[in-house]
């Protein structure tokens, strides 16, 4: 079975070296399905990242010799199965690190020589880095799967919503201002941000959308530009816009995940935002990449309920 | 012991918020205050090293947090340090609703405006100090 890595770097910030990690650890999470683990994070708050650990293999880069990340794996019991110290290669290469804060050509160039390096050795010694003494199988090679961006496409990724669709009960309360009534779904397993988006979330998945007050106060929505299919998107990153003759809405996705789905009627029919922005009008739907640490930062409906009750009073909307 | 304020952004990768608590450090430390602020690794600082110890102790601190988890703050006070302001990056992005900061490997130009304004309250606060 094909694995990805879960990277775990010093993530330092006052050496070069450590800056090198942390972007040695983000060029390799964008080549290929490699998480990263917080190193502060990761020690104050172990859920979010228990499973992670478990279940992939673990590359730690550590930056220079104090060697916080590999301190960490220990602490955590966690076996290492390939490291990297960013100081060491740079003196095997006779490279000398300076003071510079900032990635600069040099430090790119180091960047793309141990990247290219790590490519080498899944090619030449695929079974030392497997784990798996006897194995010749470069398909195998454990730095190899660090680069492997796999075969699925887009298409792979198109699944039906039929769990998210309509048999759902919405269980709405109302805040009325004047004229304008602004409705919020209190059902449990939806969740709100505060930038006024809403996520519904069913298993691993979440069908999202603008809440009530995005649509009113846009008023008409007249453009409909979605995210695309198999997008990743991060957490409180943008998964579309709508646009009304009053202004641009651009979402802020409640969860980080890769888009699944698009709601292909508002294309020809945006209006079904103002129509009911949670049961015709939703935007997007995502497989998600961390619902438990991303619902910690996300509020439920009370919270939602009591912050949109004062904007609306503040607002003073008649 | 260093007489320079200690700005430390949260670890904050894989967080767009939390690369702009970085950004708006670094620019803080290298650019608009490097003789009276310097930053210190929270990762090293959370390993809870003799050294590290020491140089946190009693430390006059300003610590960035891209996300309500405050792991900055929450760390550098358990460290020792003094934190006499807890710049919250979701504050400022609040003023700036709608935009797109980039991702959280890349801040787009919203997103190093956003670091620029908290890097200036930074600024700010650490003359009020020293």
């Amino acid at each position: 079975m094909v694995e990805n890595f879960a990277i775990l770097p010093c993530n330092g910030l006052d050496k070069c070296a450590g800056v090198i990690s942390r972007e040695l650890a983000i060029r390799l999470s964008e080549q290929a399905d490699n998480k990263i683990i917080c190193p502060v994070f990761y020690r104050v708050s172990e859920t979010k990242y228990n499973k992670l650990a478990a279940e992939r293999p673990l590359f730690v880069i550590d930056g220079c010799q104090t060697r916080c990340a590999s301190k960490l794996a220990a602490e955590k019991n966690l076996k290492i199965a390939r490291r990297v110290i960013v100081a060491d290669e740079a003196k095997n290469r006779h490279m000398e690190l300076t003071d510079s804060l900032r990635i600069t050509e040099r430090e790119a160039a180091l960047i793309d020589l141990l990247i290219h390096t790590l490519h080498e050795e899944s090619w030449n010694h695929p079974a030392a880095l497997t784990g798996s003494p006897g194995s010749t199988d470069r398909s195998e090679g454990l730095i190899d799967r660090l680069f492997d961006v796999g075969n699925k496409s887009d298409t792979d990724l198109r699944i039906p919503a039929e769990d998210l669709d309509a048999s759902f009960d919405f269980d709405y309360e109302t805040i009325q201002n004047g004229k304008f009534i602004f409705r919020i779904p209190k059902n449990r397993d939806i969740f709100f941000n505060e930038n006024d988006c809403w996520a519904r979330v069913s298993g691993n998945r979440a069908r999202i959308g603008v809440t009530d007050y995005v649509q009113q106060n846009l008023s008409d929505i007249l453009y409909f530009y979605p995210p695309e299919v198999g997008d990743e998107i991060d957490q409180f990153g943008e998964l579309g816009t709508i646009e009304s003759s009053k202004a641009v809405f651009e979402l802020v996705s409640p969860f980080s995940g890769k888009v699944i789905a698009i709601n292909e009627k508002l294309e020809k029919n945006p209006e079904l935002i103002n129509e009911n922005p949670y049961e015709l009008g939703w935007i997007a739907e995502i497989e998600l990449t961390d619902p438990e640490g991303d619902k910690e930062l996300l509020i439920g409906f009370e919270k939602y309920f009591e912050i949109t009750k004062k904007k609306v009073e503040d607002a003073n909307v008649k | 012991m260093s007489n320079k304020v200690k700005v430390i952004p949260c670890s904050g990768i894989g967080k767009v918020f939390g690369l702009v608590a970085r950004e708006a450090t670094l620019k803080t430390v290298l650019e608009l205050c490097p003789e009276k602020s310097e930053t210190v690794c929270l990762a090293y600082i959370v390993t809870g090293d003799e050294e590290v110890k020491e140089r946190m102790s009693g430390s006059v601190c300003i610590t960035v947090d891209g996300c309500p988890k405050m792991c900055a703050s929450k760390n550098v006070s358990l460290s020792g340090g003094v934190v006499v302001d807890e710049v919250k990056v979701l504050d400022t992005v609040r003023d700036h609703k709608g935009k797109n900061f980039g991702s959280a490997t890349e801040l787009s130009d919203d997103g190093y405006l956003v670091a620029d304004e908290i890097a200036a309250r930074i600024e700010k606060r650490i003359h009020e100090i020293l």
